[in-house]
């Protein structure tokens, strides 16, 4: 399979192909719809938004979220920083139009921000900006964003959040009406690409915006195509009907050989996965029979062969696992349970886990006995998930595995009705991000610690680094966090999402980024003695 | 029934969507009121031709199966008529040369497909004839990219290699189904008197099937044509996930995982009437082909 992957993975990055042209064919496993940046919440959604909409700058290639550093400009062509840095002076580039050909405004920005802290709007980013006070508008062309405290991400979380969008298309809807109002729909946004039609349950069409503040899009289209699965999607990369599969599983990738009209190209992630043990109780508020006792997690922890495993599920295509966070992410002073099997069994013991004739433990009555819950979407998990039973045994666990669709495992992940579940995290790269999933405060509705985790200490140390302008005192303070909540073992981490995607042959793409391989794709090219059919069609309008 | 699958209609949407989001959608749907409530609002609704609003698509329930409809008609149509062509003439040729080895020949092959299952079939399909021999498209029911700059002919074209698949694997799997009905009809009559007759009178055996015994082993097969006409529109949901047709059998399945009740709820409605209209259509087909039912 590496053998595979080396020979599919020929240098074809950095696009630079020459004449603009050609078209793209994204096929998408399930349906879409378009949708305002407020509301885009999957992979795809987010991507159509990201080419169709602008924000007031980009974050840099290593996703760093302290200070304005490496930030590009886009919609804002510069910014000021107030002497206390309590607000932020944007400068609208004066050369950005809406897809209308109305000039975008500072006006814009205000709005912008209006709707998505708006609660009527139900913006699901209006978590995220909770430290912007407001926006005002200074001039047709500065737009200053008020903050109600200095911290290091303060500039992160307003222009990574933050798409900005026409108030003069939109402003006319109810905030509450927003979600499904036709002007919604429209998608008049900035970006380099534009909506040029929509059929539901077929396809979505972008065409290049040739008169974009940015120049033009090195592409004429990108048509995001609806397959009914993940095999149907691979069937049309495999015949050439499609350019490009997003997340393509691993026993795909042996497929993508030399021969294959698509070639695999990984890209990083922020995605993990852990096998998350629950610390309340199903029922009651009450703390796990199981999980609420440190020394079984930990046993857990250590009884499970986190390396073989990963081998017998993704061959060499694995990422093992080093923590609550991606690898990329990872800080390496961080030292998580080892595998070993006899102090797992000691551990056990001396908890007061006996061995029954069974050869299932039992401590006062109750056997060490818990499901794992799966979604049946993902085929790693439920590979994992039978490993994990078998292995578990080894230590006198019986573990019943749990396979569920999709919105099932969500609703029982969110209501806490699991013993142990294998959860995918996918975390913005900042520390606040960190907190949703490992705080108290991301316990309540809304949040992601699905597992309960529950330590003041941690959340101390984690919101003292959020806060932290010293850098070394800040990376001090969040590796103590992430070492006190892997000692306190809330989950076992197993691997990290490695991502790729089937991309056809001709296509010369740029650098995939790991907060989304889409960032880059209006500089994607295809030469021009690469063409075929689809690529020539260029701008021209539709037949009537 | 549907409402007791686990599962929020909104969580098809990812965690990232806000309570306060959830809530306000579930209020706008309609979703926050009890279930008595919720359904009587539905028979009312349906009765002044309103079929609700699908979230996951996000358009009027009616216009998703106004355009999901056709769409598997054409493909039910067309596999249907050729369906009953294909496994007519099997049938016809199988008691024409019965006792032949073509005829056991014919008839291995129409229990081998008529054994297969659907899915099996359209993925080997699939496999055969859009990936080792790529001569037809992988799915969907034009090309995508290229439909809206075709001349009306080349768009004909396209749309007629996008059927191909899809079709010939209904056929294929229904065919076998419709032979074996038609040969044991045919059996059936065979050995009657007028057919006898007929062959003394010096009825060559080609004639003696085809004008005098298909005829009178035509109504089994109006009533499978009836029973096949809904029994299709389940094998098209397989089918057009395999082929990403976007039918009804693609919408059904999406709203289901979805939690879409609204378009769940319409497209079994859509099912049953369509059973009622195909036991309809069955019946006429009896008053057409005997003029004994139609005399009574």
């Amino acid at each position: 399979m590496t053998a595979t992957l080396a020979a599919g993975c020929t240098d074809r990055s950095t696009g630079d192909g020459g004449d603009p042209g050609g078209t793209v064919i994204i096929a998408v496993p399930g349906t879409f719809t378009p949708a305002l940046p407020i509301y885009s919440v999957t992979a795809t959604t987010v991507n159509i938004t990201s080419q169709v909409y602008d924000r007031l700058a980009t974050a840099p290639e290593n996703l760093s979220s302290f200070g304005d550093a490496g930030f590009e400009p886009r919609l804002a062509r510069s910014w000021t920083w107030a002497p206390d840095s309590m607000s932020i002076a944007f400068h609208v580039n004066p050369d950005a139009r809406w897809h209308d050909g109305r000039p975008v405004r500072a006006s814009d920005v205000k709005f912008s921000f209006d709707v998505a802290r708006d609660p009527r709007s139900g913006s699901n980013i209006a978590p995220l900006i909770t430290n912007i006070d407001s926006i005002s508008v200074r001039d047709s062309l500065t737009a200053v964003a008020h903050f109600k405290s200095r911290s290091p991400e303060q500039f992160y979380d307003l222009v990574y959040q933050l798409y900005i969008v026409p108030e003069h298309v939109l402003g006319g809807v109810a905030r509450d009406q927003l979600t499904t109002a036709d002007a919604s729909k429209l998608l008049v946004g900035s970006g380099r690409f534009r909506l040029a039609r929509f059929e539901p349950g077929a396809r979505l069409e972008l065409v290049a915006d040739t008169a974009n503040y940015r120049g033009r899009a090195k592409l004429d289209r990108v048509i995001f195509t609806v397959a009914a699965d993940g095999g149907a999607a691979v069937a049309q990369i495999l015949s050439g009907q499609a350019d490009v599969f997003e997340f393509i599983p691993p026993d795909l990738v042996a497929r993508l050989d030399s021969n294959s009209p698509a070639r695999a190209v990984p890209f990083p992630g922020l995605a993990y996965a852990y096998l998350g043990m629950n610390q309340r109780a199903q029922r009651g508020s009450g703390p796990h029979p199981l999980f609420g006792d440190r020394a079984v997690r930990l046993a857990v922890s250590m009884a499970l062969d986190r390396e073989a495993m990963l081998r017998n599920v993704f061959d060499t295509l694995g990422v093992l696992g080093v923590g609550p966070y991606a690898r990329r992410l990872a800080d390496s002073a961080v030292t998580i349970p080892p595998f070993d099997r006899a102090r797992a069994t000691a551990l056990l013991d001396s908890a007061g886990w006996r061995a029954g004739p069974n050869g299932v433990r039992a401590k006062g009555g109750r056997a060490l006995a818990f499901s794992v819950m799966y979604p049946t979407s993902s085929k790693p998990r439920e590979r994992y998930a039978v490993l994990i039973q078998e292995q578990l045994r080894s230590i006198g666990a019986r573990v019943d595995l749990t396979a569920v669709d999709f919105p099932t495992f969500q609703r029982r992940q969110e209501a806490g009705e699991f013993d142990a579940a294998l959860i995918s995290a996918n975390p913005d790269a900042n520390l606040g991000g960190a907190r949703q999933y490992w705080t108290a405060g991301g316990m309540a509705r809304g949040g992601q610690n699905f597992v309960k985790y529950n330590n003041p200490r941690f959340d101390a140390l984690l919101d003292s680094a959020v806060a932290s302008f010293d850098g070394a005192r800040r990376r001090d303070q969040t590796r103590r966090a992430w070492q006190m909540l892997v000692d306190d073992a809330p989950g076992v981490w197993l691997y990290d999402l490695l991502f790729m995607n089937a991309v056809h042959r001709r296509i010369r793409t740029t650098d995939l980024r790991a907060d989304g391989w889409w960032a880059g794709l209006a500089d994607w090219t295809i030469p021009a003695d690469e063409r075929i059919d689809r690529d020539r069609v260029g701008l021209r309008p539709a037949q009537p | 029934m549907v409402h007791l699958a686990p599962g929020d209609p909104f969580g098809a949407e990812g965690s990232r969507l806000t309570p306060e989001l959830r809530e306000q959608l579930r209020v706008r749907f309609g979703y926050d009121r009890p279930l008595v409530e919720q359904y009587g609002r539905y028979v009312a609704n349906v009765a002044r031709g309103e079929l609700g609003f699908s979230h996951s698509l996000q358009m009027p329930v009616a216009t998703a199966l106004a355009t999901a409809i056709p769409r598997t008609l054409l493909l039910m149509g067309v596999a249907l008529a050729l369906s009953f062509g294909l496994g007519m003439w099997l049938g016809v040729f199988e008691a024409k040369r019965r006792g032949t080895a073509a005829a056991r020949a014919t008839n291995a092959i129409t229990i081998v497909l008529y054994s297969l299952p659907a899915f099996w079939l359209g993925l080997m399909i699939l496999l055969a004839f859009a990936y080792w021999i790529p001569i037809f498209p992988a799915g969907g029911m034009r090309d995508v990219a290229l439909a809206d700059y075709m001349t009306p002919g080349q768009a004909l074209l396209d749309r007629v290699k996008h059927l191909v698949l899809p079709v010939l694997t209904l056929v294929l799997w229904t065919g076998a189904y419709v032979a074996r009905y038609q040969r044991a009809a045919l059996a059936e009559v065979l050995p009657l008197d007028f057919i006898r007759t007929a062959r003394a009178k010096g009825v060559p055996a080609h004639a003696l099937v085809s004008r005098h015994a298909l005829r009178n082993a035509l109504l089994p097969m109006i009533t499978l044509a009836g029973y096949l006409f809904p029994y299709l529109l389940g094998g098209t949901v397989v089918i057009e996930r395999i082929y990403a047709w976007p039918g009804m059998g693609w919408l059904v399945t999406n709203a289901i995982g979805s939690r879409d009740y609204p378009l769940v709820i319409a497209a079994v409605l859509v099912g049953g009437i369509m059973v009622a209209l195909g036991n309809l259509l069955a019946d006429i087909g009896y008053g057409l082909a005997d003029p004994r039912i139609r005399a009574r």
